[in-house]
């Protein structure tokens, strides 16, 4: 008989990620993803100036604010055919390739790595060993026995102040837990340096964006930081060094320390290399333009069918790339009117709630308010496995060093020999976005050389105005593309003009999650959460720790919104098993 | 280096979830808070709060709440104890970690403020939207002073600003029709 299963943390009023699982023998047979909250920037943006749309649509999403700022003013620029000078493609670039750096490390050590961490177990490890165990990996400083024994120290006086803070809600001593204590107790250290690398990546963020969460120095048309070398007030030589500085040192953590880990737990967990495959239909798109037609890119863009060796690739931004056609959404199984699947130049959102979905197997026919996006009708698995799959497979050099660099880690501690077939899985997205990571950490420092040089040129433009060539009577279209930490981030939009000023008349987000944890489709295709959740095993349906490492592994990013406290203190089920 | 931070939490484009970001710059255009005391609209941060709190004195935080019993538009004031008299969540996603968790990571790196105070204000509606509902408006004023007054006992000292600047609430602009 089977049982059902639903992981819904309703801590939070609503907008968020709820699974619902149907579990046979041991594995799950069934699963449906969905968002409980609708999510309509249209309505909020239409009529507006276009140029004000990215101040708003950075307010969509707390966590990933930049991305979705970044992503509609190309949009803009895209609709109106705007070159952005090279200094603020290079200030962008620097900006988003931070920010990526410091979701990536958050995703990894503060919100997945305790499905495969056993926080209690490090009690149990020696720290010389531990070290000695580093030691063999890298030479990062964080990893010497003294530095180990002090957090063991730290932790022990939590456990023993019945106080675990943080981590009391883990799942120690499931039978899933498999690491060494010593490997536990140096993922706890690195745990907490990570808490300080990823503040330092956002420093960057905010130095260059002159504000977080949400930045303040973008515009349509380029940046609003005045370049002067010798001024307190512009970006000037000492910002820059201070930039180089931090970047520098996120770098040095993410290859000593945050590529090795990966590996190392990855190897002690084998079978999930064989676990959580789903949709293996991938989609990147290009980013971190290096010239101000943006023609050339320093990540490669593709789309993979069927798990193919030959992508399809994508070269650029301009809208006579043949995908940009064959985007689209459905609602069938999402709370919206409508029966067709729609591009999103026509897209619409008009909810049609049909009542809150309670224990019934299958789904109710509209289950979802997230809805279901296609790519010449299949769907698509987007992120950083995607990004790396199509570098990968396209021989992009800078992909293949960090691929390598990965696969040799996990066999100089493990003796295990990883494929590119096995990144098809729930540990391929981790180890893919480790190597993202990387490859975004070295871009990053890249590109500052850029700035650096082009400035060092004489070159302090930044911005070139949108409102210059406007013509009358014209309507323009225009899709912003963004390689985001969670994938493929597209906002569409349509634009009126009457030559001296211009409105928006449409305006859609195709965000990364919504490719990943959209319901099925009119055709009943499974969208990449609910298909790579079918197979996994669930020892204990109380604690379904395997499922959360599958969706973890995608980094979902669902409540873009509510973030109330909740006050009262009342018992709220997460987890609830039935059948 | 500020010693206190006053953080607004909450999305702006989620009708009363913007009473965090609301207050804190009707706060900011009606008091100088002085040069040790930063004034951040935080939107909804995750754990990103983590990094905001670091080493300091003191932290008042204003974000919407829900309680079983209390009316919309009720202003609530929790400290420390008070935040923390729950668990934390397993988290699904990155925005999950909220408050409590936040606050939780900074204790276990050591790094958590001495002293922290929630102004909540309790939500009636979060429906997509840009306004507030009149109840919760109602609770501006009153949950600015409560603002005040939590810096206040911590020991800063913001200053009534006359006459009072203008509040810069952007996302209130009506939209051209």
């Amino acid at each position: 008989m089977s049982q059902r299963i639903t992981i819904d943390p309703i801590t939070r009023i609503e907008g968020h990620l709820r699974i619902d699982l149907e579990v046979d023998a041991g594995r799950v047979a069934r699963a449906w993803s969905s968002g409980t909250m609708w999510r309509g920037i249209e309505t909020i943006l239409k009529g507006r100036d276009p140029r004000d749309a990215w101040v708003f649509t950075q307010r969509i999403c707390g966590v990933c604010t930049t991305v979705h700022a970044i992503a509609s003013v190309r949009s803009v620029e895209n609709a109106l055919g705007l070159e952005v000078p090279l200094n603020a493609q290079l200030i962008r670039n620097i900006i988003v390739s931070a920010h990526a750096q410091h979701d990536h490390i958050v995703h990894f050590y503060h919100l997945s790595a305790l499905d495969w961490v056993d926080v209690v177990a490090a009690l149990k490890a020696d720290p010389k060993a531990a070290a000695a165990l580093a030691a063999g990996i890298s030479d990062w400083p964080g990893n010497s026995e003294k530095a180990l024994a002090a957090v063991k120290e730290k932790l022990a006086g939590f456990v023993k102040a019945g106080q675990l803070g943080p981590f009391q809600n883990g799942y120690w001593g499931h039978p899933a837990m498999r690491l060494p204590p010593e490997v536990n107790l140096l993922a706890v250290a690195h745990y907490l340096q990570a808490l300080e690398i990823q503040r330092k990546a956002n420093q960057v963020v905010a130095l260059l964006g002159s504000k977080t969460p949400n930045i303040q120095n973008l515009a349509v048309g380029g940046v609003a930081n005045a370049i002067n070398l010798d001024s307190p007030a512009a970006l000037n030589m000492e910002k820059l060094y201070k930039v180089k500085d931090i970047l520098s040192e996120v770098q040095a953590f993410i290859t000593q320390v945050y590529l090795p880990d990966v590996a190392a737990v990855a190897g002690f967990y084998p079978e999930w290399f064989k676990h959580g495959a789903g949709v293996t239909n991938y989609l990147a798109v290009p980013d971190l333009p290096t010239d101000a037609k943006a023609t050339r890119f320093d990540l490669p863009g593709g789309v993979i069918v069927a798990g193919a060796a030959k992508p399809e690739v994508i070269s650029g931004w301009g809208k006579d790339q043949p995908f940009i056609q064959k985007v689209t959404e459905g609602v069938a199984h999402s709370y919206y009117q409508g029966a067709e699947a729609l591009h999103p130049w026509q897209g619409e959102t008009n909810p049609a709630f049909t009542g809150e979905w309670k224990q019934e197997t299958p789904a109710p026919q509209k289950y979802s308010w997230v809805k279901a996006p296609r790519l010449d009708g299949k769907p698509m698995q987007v992120g950083p496995l995607a990004q790396v799959l199509v570098g990968y497979l396209t021989g992009h050099e800078l992909t293949v060093k960090y691929v390598k660099a990965a696969v040799d880690t996990v066999k100089a501690i493990h003796k295990i020999d990883v494929t590119p077939a096995m990144l098809h899985s729930t540990l391929g997205r981790h180890a893919a976005r480790a190597i993202r990571c990387a490859m975004m950490g070295e871009l990053s420092l890249k590109h500052w050389g850029l700035l650096v040089e082009n400035i060092g040129k004489g070159d302090t433009a930044i911005f070139n105005d949108p409102m210059a060539t406007l013509k009358p009577g014209t309507t323009y279209t225009g899709v912003g593309l963004h390689e985001a930490p969670r994938g493929t981030l597209s906002h569409w939009c349509v634009i009126e003009s009457d030559g001296k000023s211009m409105k928006l008349k449409n305006y859609q987000a195709v965000v990364p999650s919504t490719w990943n944890a959209g319901p099925r489709d009119e055709k009943e295709q499974a969208g990449p959460y609910e298909a790579a959740l079918v197979g996994n095993p669930v020892a204990d349906p109380k604690l379904p720790l395997e499922a959360l490492r599958t969706i973890h592994s995608f980094d979902p990013c669902l409540a873009c919104a509510i973030h109330t406290h909740d006050a009262d203190g009342q018992e709220v089920g997460q987890v609830k098993v039935s059948g | 280096m500020a010693r206190f931070s006053v953080i607004g939490i909450g999305n702006v484009l989620e009708g009363d979830d913007a009473i965090g970001p609301t207050v804190v710059r009707v706060f900011e255009a009606r008091y100088a808070a002085g040069d040790d005391v930063a004034v951040i609209d935080g939107g909804t941060p995750g754990l990103d709060l983590t990094a905001y709190m670091m080493g300091l004195s003191g932290l008042v935080v204003v974000d919407a709440i829900k309680t079983r019993t209390g009316a919309a538009g009720q202003v609530q004031v929790f400290d420390k104890k008070g935040i923390l008299n729950r668990g934390p969540i397993v988290a699904m996603s990155p925005h999950e970690p909220g408050l409590r968790e936040s606050i939780l990571h900074a204790e276990f790196q050591g790094v958590a403020p001495p002293q922290i105070s929630l102004v909540g204000v309790v939500a009636g509606s979060i429906e997509f939207g840009c306004q507030l509902t009149p109840e919760v408006r109602g609770a501006v004023d009153g949950a600015v002073e409560a603002v005040r007054a939590a810096l206040a006992g911590m020991g800063a000292n913001p200053v009534r600003r006359e006459p009072p600047l203008q509040p810069d609430l952007w996302w209130e602009k009506p939209q051209p029709t």
